[in-house]
């Protein structure tokens, strides 16, 4: 009996509608970053008051959804939301999710939290129900989602924030998992975890974010080098340099991932720094391609990254990809799969790059608008209908694509559209 | 090594990952942000005078110090106890 395949069937990314420059924002808060180019960030995906982590999450799944056959789109048997954005103690984004994409009503609906690592989770959930083999033929959807909006809270959530506003992003990418694995047929069984109990990034409530980025940045590394040992444990043959043709590491941002890297190729090699550089450039760079240009999108960047490097590189034929991914408080894990042409050609097909291009280029204060959120639902509110045109240029932009689009709050239910 | 020997391995390490510093005067009263070492080179400073004293330890360990006479104290008390 062949060995059962499970993995990434389709892949998507929604980038937003509206970016900032963050030299530029860096700039404008007074930091002092000599080395900003280190830093690998250059744009920022700002969330816009009509867009919330269900409208990300709809946007990124519609085109994958609205590929499949009616047939094929009745085995989605389980919608898997995974974030750090909820909007509601009880009821998961994946209802509004399932109902906004018309699917079937037997179908799993829930949603996965563990900061950063979410993604993960849910996609190694969804992996293990199609390898169950309890549904055969079964899919699932597994759909990371998350935006930052950090300074509504009150005058010093913004000073709060300031460790983190430049990287902070927003996104969803949109997985259907399945037993014909396309993009990612996932290594069966090769994975390694390492988790701890650290106070290192929280959100301790709605709309603020508290964190030590030093103390992250530790657990990050202690995480990366530890999960892989566990990888090694599980799998034999494997040396890091070898194994993988490409990687992707989940990315708060670049020179975060730069220093992971290099972290892993002192710690397993005493690799000299040339070799460093030359093998981040190759193996890592790729998945910076979009990572680098929406901020940190928390639970998908590691996906993010995958789709970025399959953007980038020119596969000639089948190769694997090592994966990490990494969540406050913290949890992580080594993981790996096959990424092969078929696969690429499937995923540059989503145009997810001129997609990016054509966001709204926000200027300081249009910025500086949208931190301020008269126009924002926040958590709790009952009622309230959202003025669209705070930001009249992305608004006159953001339809006519069939979008969803936050409408309004009435008796605690939110109100989409399409627009 | 002594706890002063393990400031100034630090501080070497400090000048080694930021060139910009080679020529400024450092002390145990600094602090690296204060110097302008970002987040990633203040973790690559430490992991290489990890490296360095033959220390093999989660990092988080290392997290706390106000200035680089405190990290230096908490290397050398690490060092002592290895």
């Amino acid at each position: 009996m062949a060995n059962p395949a499970a993995g990434i069937e389709a892949l998507n990314v929604y980038g937003g509608a509206a970016c900032l420059d963050v030299r530029a924002l860096c700039e404008h808060r007074g930091l002092d970053l000599p080395r900003f180019e280190n830093l690998l960030m250059r744009e920022k995906t700002v969330a816009l008051p009509f867009e919330d982590p269900v409208t990300f999450a709809v946007n990124a799944a519609k085109p994958l959804v609205d590929a499949m056959t009616d047939e094929e789109r009745a085995r989605i048997e389980m919608v898997v939301t995974c974030t750090e954005s909820g909007v509601d103690f009880g009821k998961s984004l994946s209802t509004y999710i399932h109902h906004h994409l018309g699917l079937a009503g037997n179908c799993r609906l829930f949603e996965i939290k563990q900061a950063c690592y979410s993604g993960t989770a849910g996609l190694q959930m969804a992996v293990n129900f199609i390898l169950s083999g309890t549904s055969p033929g079964a899919k699932a959807l597994v759909i990371c989602t998350d935006l930052s909006r950090f300074a509504l809270a009150d005058a010093a959530a913004i000073q709060e924030w300031a460790y983190s506003e430049p990287s902070s992003g927003a996104g969803a990418v949109a997985m259907v998992v399945s037993d014909t694995p396309h993009v990612l047929a996932m290594d069966i069984g090769a994975y390694g975890n390492h988790g701890f109990e650290v106070m290192d990034t929280c959100r301790p409530g709605p709309d603020t974010e508290a964190g030590d980025a030093d103390l992250s940045l530790m657990a990050y590394l202690d995480c990366i080098e530890r999960a892989y040992k566990d990888y090694i444990r599980r799998v034999e043959g494997v040396d890091f340099r070898q194994s993988f043709a490409y990687l992707s590491f989940h990315t708060p941002f670049g020179g975060m991932v730069k220093g992971a890297h290099r972290h892993l190729m002192r710690k397993l090699y005493k690799a000299p720094p040339a070799e460093i550089e030359a093998d981040f450039a190759r193996r890592l760079g790729p998945s910076l391609t979009f990572g680098q240009r929406v901020g940190n999108t928390a639970g998908g960047s590691v996906f993010l990254g995958l789709a970025g490097l399959l953007a980038a590189v020119e596969l000639t034929g089948p190769c694997r990809v090592g994966m990490f991914s990494y969540g406050s408080g913290c949890c992580s894990e080594f993981f790996s799969g096959i990424v092969a042409p078929e696969g690429q050609r499937r995923l540059r097909a989503q145009g997810i790059g001129p997609a990016l291009d054509r966001r709204h280029g926000l200027s300081l204060s249009e910025y500086e608008t949208l931190l301020r959120g008269s126009q924002v639902i926040r958590f709790g509110t009952r009622d309230m209908t959202i003025d669209p045109q705070e930001i009249p240029a992305a608004w006159a932009a953001y339809q006519g694509q069939g979008r969803l689009a936050l409408d309004s709050m009435a008796g605690y239910h939110r109100e989409y559209r399409f627009v | 090594m002594d706890r002063d020997s393990i400031l100034a391995l630090v501080i070497g390490q400090i000048r080694d990952v930021v060139p910009d510093l080679a020529d400024r005067p450092i002390t145990g009263d600094d602090a690296m942000a204060d110097l302008g070492v970002d987040s990633i080179e203040r973790s690559e400073i430490v992991m290489n005078a990890m490296e360095a004293l033959g220390l093999d330890l989660p990092m988080v360990q290392l997290h706390g110090p106000r200035n680089l006479g405190e990290l230096a104290d908490l290397l050398h008390a690490k060092h002592t106890r290895a």
